[in-house]
């Protein structure tokens, strides 16, 4: 049977960011669709709008040409659309039969048929080509063959027609990845229409037959995966010459020699023996994958986290910060990777936010704050920062992304501070904000300030950084200079020492 | 341009509803009962609030926190007792009522133990204290009420100025005192951040787990206090009293407009909050609901209050996501 699936002028809102802008596009039966995007592009957001998870605010999707609308995932499967996620959904307690049949077990008379649901079960799962039985519990399966079960869960409805998988080889091996390609040739074959989330390039090229691009929220295009060339997906995907913009950038040519921070031997639960120094006035790039102990060992420093080895010294001085009240007195602060858990107080306006450090500069002898003060601060934050809102007094969630990213950077300028340690300071945010925060960045450097800059992003860490540390699996594992950073060169460092460390064990 | 903002803040919105369900509330009991509608009635439910009053404070604090505490009813009954009892060993009365507020500060100090350094639910481990201190209020006095004859003691329970008495002046001075704190120094900043986002404030500079801790001694302090002037009003310190206290108090300040999800609500809502539901509780006995259908009754304005505040946080969303629509 043949199907369609249609999305017509998908857009949907979350506080702060419009998450989907009037996506609209076609997936068709018998074909693998790849999304590919960078992170919060929306791929995630638009299965989940698909799927019930989410209600779009505007548009609508078709279904073989009907409009279709499900409030809840289940009223999604009911109509022959599932999504596999990264995390299970499946009960771990249960057999593989009772989790393909979950809610619908065949009966006799008023008693669960056990005997038939294993036996269909047993059926699909030798369709799938399967080492595994019907009967056996779930928890006792690998992550891979738990995945089966979700997939053959779906597959086990008659009215399957729209599958979608969310980053699936996340946690599978090589060979797993083979096999799960293999079950997805298959439901291609059958005229399922097949939804493939990930990020990896080579996987793309090798199950999908179209990709369909994402960018900040909107559909780009669709193009042939086999056909068309990977350097221009990427260029589709981030959508601008990244190059023109570092090249743009007013940066401090100067760095002084003069060391500004020191890490000696840093070691916490999270991170093993990291050594490096700062310079005042230095951009110290910080490369790797998102685990590798970066944003752990800046946690440490400050006091977030407990050090439990190494020492810090600021200016030639040891130095301890037992919190981040201590790393704030003594100048060095932290604007945090998950803007909306680790950054923003959403409760409160936007001069709170700003003022949250100065509590103590802005209170008397008594504790009784200084309201003119503070709105002074934010006043001059709001200028300085260029941060786009109609008053002081608004909520700062009601502020977009960047803006509010751009409070919590106010917030901590306005401490005064010797080093300002940035932690992915422009995920989520859009490009235009990103030219910006960029040259605030180099500002910051000429001004004198040592900053420490996380990114995933290899163009920005290579465009923005005069120096930059790799790091792999809790440790150090090289420093590149400015002059000799590449892509390849930071990557082969990010992912290198854990071929090493296999190797040895 | 500002100050009149702040003005229209204060009497706009929820507060002008609860303002509303104030004079429902007088309009329906007053045809009920013609008495509900007079000067000692109005009083009277002053005099009811008195307790119930200091511990809103408490919860206020606690709530906007993210916190909470369900022993208060079981503290100040104990605070009773103990105050009754050290004086009738022959301790003067002040000395008396020193030792029960640091009482008190010990059930604050345990309460955020339990949160802060073994990390248990506030609704849990409170409820653990509301046990424990229960027991012990019953313990010191076996079980038996203690008559209070100290005149200063019984002193303080019967003094008025201008017609109302001395503890009722003490929660009204409380009230502006702290809903000052709250409102305006270093501190209350410090209580709203940790109630909207803990991990957030803590890396922006605060210290969640003092000012925890200093919430949960605050309500120590005013359960013993309270407690005490309790007693006081009562002639004696009796072990069973005050059950449901924290029952009310909570109701006051979730219809107040604290939001039980933290970091929203004040001091004026709590204010509101407890007057509309002791002048609720008052018009119910007034008009000879019994006993046990009042407890249905508050049970059905804790439901209000907790309906209201969930209709609040939705318009809050709804509205930020109108405004980030606009932005976007």
């Amino acid at each position: 049977m043949q199907h369609t699936l249609e999305f017509k002028k998908i857009t949907k809102y979350f506080p702060g960011v419009k998450a989907l802008d009037g996506v609209s596009f076609q997936a068709h039966s018998g074909e693998v669709l790849a999304f590919l995007g960078e992170n919060g592009a929306g791929k995630s957001t638009l299965l989940k709008t698909l799927n019930g998870d989410y209600q779009p605010d505007e548009g609508e999707y078709l279904v073989d040409g009907k409009p279709a609308h499900f409030r809840n995932p289940h009223e999604a499967i009911e109509a022959g659309i599932s999504v596999i996620y990264q995390e299970r959904q499946i009960l771990m307690e249960l057999s593989v039969a009772e989790n393909i049949y979950l809610g619908r077990m065949p009966t006799k008379g008023i008693m669960i048929d056990t005997h038939k649901a294993n036996e269909s079960a047993q059926r699909i799962i030798e369709d799938f080509g399967l080492p595994i039985r019907a009967t056996d519990k779930v928890k006792d399966l690998s992550i891979a063959y738990q995945q089966m079960v979700e997939i053959m869960k779906a597959y086990s409805r008659d009215n399957l027609k729209v599958i979608c998988f969310d980053e699936p080889t996340a946690s599978l091996s090589d060979a797993e990845i083979d096999s799960l390609f293999r079950i997805i040739t298959k439901l291609k074959s059958e005229g399922k229409i097949i939804i493939y989330v990930s990020h990896r390039m080579s996987e793309i090229k090798t199950i999908a037959d179209k990709v369909a691009i994402f960018k900040d929220g909107r559909y780009v295009d669709t193009v042939d995966a086999r056909t068309t060339p990977e350097a221009d997906m990427i260029r589709m995907m981030v959508g601008r010459d990244l190059g023109d913009i570092y090249e743009k950038l007013d940066r401090n040519t100067d760095p002084k020699t003069e060391v500004l921070l020191e890490a000696r031997h840093i070691s916490s639960d999270y991170v093993d023996d990291v050594s490096f120094t700062l310079h005042k006035g230095e951009v110290l790039g910080f490369s790797g994958l998102v685990g590798a102990g970066r944003t752990e060992t800046m946690r440490a420093i400050i006091g977030a986290d407990k050090m439990t080895g190494g020492e810090v010294l600021l200016e030639g001085k040891p130095i301890h910060n037992r919190s981040p009240y201590h790393a704030m007195k003594n100048g060095i602060v932290l604007v945090p990777e998950d803007r909306k858990m680790q950054g923003i107080l959403a409760n409160l306006d936007i001069t709170d936010n700003i003022n949250i450090s100065l509590l103590d500069k802005h209170s008397n002898a008594l504790g009784i704050l200084n309201r003119k003060a503070e709105q002074e601060t934010a006043a001059k934050g709001i200028r300085d920062f260029r941060i786009k809102t109609p008053s002081a007094d608004k909520k700062i969630v009601e502020l977009s992304g960047g803006n509010q990213q751009k409070c919590i950077v106010a917030r901590w300028m306005a401490t005064e501070p010797k080093v300002l340690i940035l932690d992915e300071p422009t995920k989520g945010i859009d490009v235009g904000a990103k030219a910006e925060f960029y040259q605030m960045i180099c500002d910051f450097a000429k001004q004198g300030l040592g900053v420490i800059l996380i990114s995933s992003e290899l163009p920005e860490v290579i465009g923005l950084s005069d120096r930059i540390i790799v790091m792999r699996g809790r440790e150090i594992t090289g420093e590149v200079m400015r002059e000799d950073a590449t892509e390849d060169r930071l990557l082969s460092l990010g992912m290198m020492e854990k071929t090493k460390k296999e190797n040895k064990a | 341009m500002s100050e009149k903002k702040k003005l229209s803040g204060i009497i706009s919105g929820d507060k002008l509803i609860l303002i509303g369900a104030i004079v429902v509330v007088y309009i329906v009991f007053t045809l009920l009962n013609r008495n509900f509608f007079s000067w000692t009635n109005f009083v009277n439910v002053l005099v009811a609030s008195h307790l119930v009053g200091l511990v809103a404070i408490g919860h206020t604090y606690l709530i906007i926190a993210g916190q909470n505490d369900l022993s208060p009813g079981s503290v100040a009954a104990f605070s009773g007792v103990l105050a009754a009892l050290l004086v009738s060993w022959g301790l003067n009365f002040w000395l008396a009522l020193i030792v029960t507020i640091l009482a008190g500060v010990v059930v604050g100090l345990f309460n955020s133990w339990m949160v802060n350094s073994i990390k248990l639910e506030a609704f849990i481990a409170t409820l653990v204290t509301q046990s424990v201190i229960r027991g012990f209020a019953y313990i010191i006095c076996d079980g038996k009420p203690i008559a209070i004859s100290d005149s200063t003691f019984l002193w303080i329970g019967k003094i008025r100025f201008l017609d109302i008495p001395l503890f009722v002046w003490i929660t009204i001075l409380c009230y502006v005192a702290f809903g000052f704190v709250l409102a305006k120094t270093k501190f209350g900043r410090g209580v709203y951040a940790i109630g909207g986002n803990k991990d957030a404030a803590r890396l922006a500079g605060l210290n969640p787990k003092r000012i925890v801790l200093i919430c949960y001694i605050v309500m120590g302090i005013f359960c013993a206090l309270g407690g005490t002037l309790f007693a006081a009003r009562m002639n004696s310190g009796q072990p069973a009293a005050n059950v449901n206290l924290e029952f009310d108090a909570i109701t006051a300040v979730i219809l107040g407009g604290v939001s039980f999800s933290g970091g929203v609500g004040g001091m004026t809502g709590t204010v509101l909050g407890v007057f509309l539901i002791q002048a609720f509780n008052s018009g119910l006995t007034m008009v000879n609901i019994p006993t046990f259908w009042q407890y249905v009754a508050r049970g059905g304005l804790l439901l209000f209050a907790l309906t209201s505040d969930f209709i609040r946080r939705r318009n809050r969303e709804r509205s930020l996501l109108e405004a980030s629509k606009k932005n976007a």
